[in-house]
């Protein structure tokens, strides 16, 4: 008898919360999160760039702390709080303070990097309105612009030069309702 | 890319893994950073990866101080080690090693033990790790455990001493001198831009001094210079009982040239070996500035 050289694979189920919504799906084991996100669930907004963990285009918050998409394994997204891009609009299509700070200074050129740097900077305002560490130091005052350069420094972007992208996290900083 | 992975939840579920796959080629998954990396470029056939990520075990993934170390499970992320006050404070060579690994990102998920399993010369974490005298727990599929200084965790570039039914399951960090007034730390890191950027050359020291300001105790290591991290013995033992302040140009040189006795460095597409040595005398020198 022939075998068949294509092994089965096995698949695996897991279930978590995208952008608030319980879902629930099967995935091989191999599987980056990154790809379940763009070709399972259709959402295109996370971007993949270098695709090696250096770029930071496919940012998304996992538990509320950024990571590189494409280097999780969608397994490990088992129980956890997904967050994308496409969860930081409103339900009436506002967009989240982020992203219109991100508008307002000018900070989008091609756009490729931009959801990626949404989220992180989204993940570093969240930091701060919790009270909680902002890497390094203890949350005494608005962060500078090192310590936001600091933190965007997995976010790489090849339009902007990087300082409308500082302005529009400074800004949202410097808002009350961020503090 | 492709291989069937074990996700165990528990620690004696993780040795029954490990267990049952002595027979196949496997490899440990726990932040996974380096791992996706090479699995990416490499593609390897019939691996098993054993997830650890979904282990739940406080000794794992947890720190816990006891009355003569720290001990921080082989899962402790290095975005965990950067926000630890406790650890800034006692051991700041540790926080600036994490601080100044990749990049935001890669720290929420990149693990302690998967920077020393890695075992690269010029892994940062491990680097601090050496200097300040550090050891590997590591436990196997009978549910024993033995452990190691880190200098000699490392046999060669990306090899160790860890057994194949072994997982490498705590990392203890013994506390500092009771005299310690104070501690001069350095994690130096030499490459060509700051972030996602593997060392050309690193070094990482944590001198403890009295409230005189005379060293107690001294740890050097030396990354990127070696086919392993080296700690420099030799130049740590030559700093004991000096006045940290007073040490003089002569005494300086004399102990950058201890440092270079341990580095055996390559020419590779970072950097030569010229001037990877040039560097690492440079930098022990300033050490004391």
């Amino acid at each position: 008898m022939k075998k068949n050289s294509i092994k089965k694979e096995t698949l695996h189920e897991v279930t978590f919360t995208l952008n608030g919504k319980k879902v629930t799906c099967k995935i091989k084991g191999a599987t980056v999160l990154l790809d379940l996100i763009r070709d399972v669930f259709d959402l295109k907004g996370t971007k993949s760039g270098c695709n090696e963990g250096e770029c930071g285009a496919c940012t998304v918050l996992v538990n509320g702390a950024p990571v590189n998409s494409c280097l999780y394994l969608a397994i490990n997204a088992n129980g956890k709080q997904i967050e994308t891009i496409e969860g930081l609009i409103g339900h009436d299509g506002t967009l989240h303070p982020v992203q219109d700070s991100l508008v307002q200074s000018g900070a989008v050129q091609c756009g490729f990097c931009t959801s990626g740097m949404a989220m992180a900077i989204k993940s570093m305002v969240d930091l701060y309105e919790t009270g909680q560490h902002v890497p390094g130091d203890i949350r005494t005052e608005l962060p500078s612009r090192d310590e936001i350069k600091k933190y965007l420094e997995g976010n790489l972007c090849r339009c902007t030069g990087y300082v409308k992208i500082i302005d529009a996290a400074e800004k949202l900083f410097a808002k009350e309702d961020c503090r | 890319m492709n291989f069937e992975i074990i996700s165990p939840t528990t620690t004696d579920e993780l040795l029954v893994a490990i267990e049952k796959c002595q027979n196949r080629h496997f490899r440990f998954g726990a932040g996974c950073t380096d791992l996706l990396m090479e699995l990416k470029k490499n593609p390897a056939d019939d691996l098993t990866v054993i997830n650890l990520a979904q282990v739940v075990d406080d000794r794992l993934t947890n720190l816990t101080k006891t009355s003569k170390l720290y001990r921080l499970g082989s899962m402790f992320t290095a975005g965990r080690i950067v926000v630890n006050d406790e650890l800034k404070t006692h051991f700041p060579v540790l926080h600036e090693s994490a601080h100044n690994l990749a990049s935001t990102q890669i720290r929420q998920v990149a693990t302690v033990g998967g920077n020393l399993c890695t075992a690269s010369p010029s892994g940062d974490i491990a680097c601090a790790l050496v200097a300040l005298g550090a050891r590997c727990e590591m436990l196997n599929t009978n549910g024993k455990s033995r452990s190691v200084a880190v200098t000699d965790f490392f046999t060669g570039p990306r090899k160790t001493v860890l057994k194949s039914n072994e997982v490498l399951y705590g990392i203890s960090v013994p506390l500092n001198n009771k005299e310690t007034a104070k501690i001069y730390s350095r994690f130096i890191k030499i490459g060509t831009r700051r972030s996602m950027e593997c060392s050309v050359v690193s070094l990482a020291c944590h001198i403890q001094t009295d409230a005189k300001g005379v060293i107690l105790a001294a740890g050097v290591a030396i990354g990127a210079s070696a086919p392993t991290i080296r700690l420099a013995k030799d130049a740590c033992s030559s700093l004991i009982g000096k006045t940290f302040k007073k040490i003089t140009r002569k005494e300086k040189e004399e102990f950058a040239a201890t440092v270079l006795s341990y580095a055996s460095p390559i020419t590779d597409i970072r950097a030569t070996a010229w001037y990877r040595k040039e560097v690492l005398f440079n930098i022990s020198k300033s050490i004391f500035e």
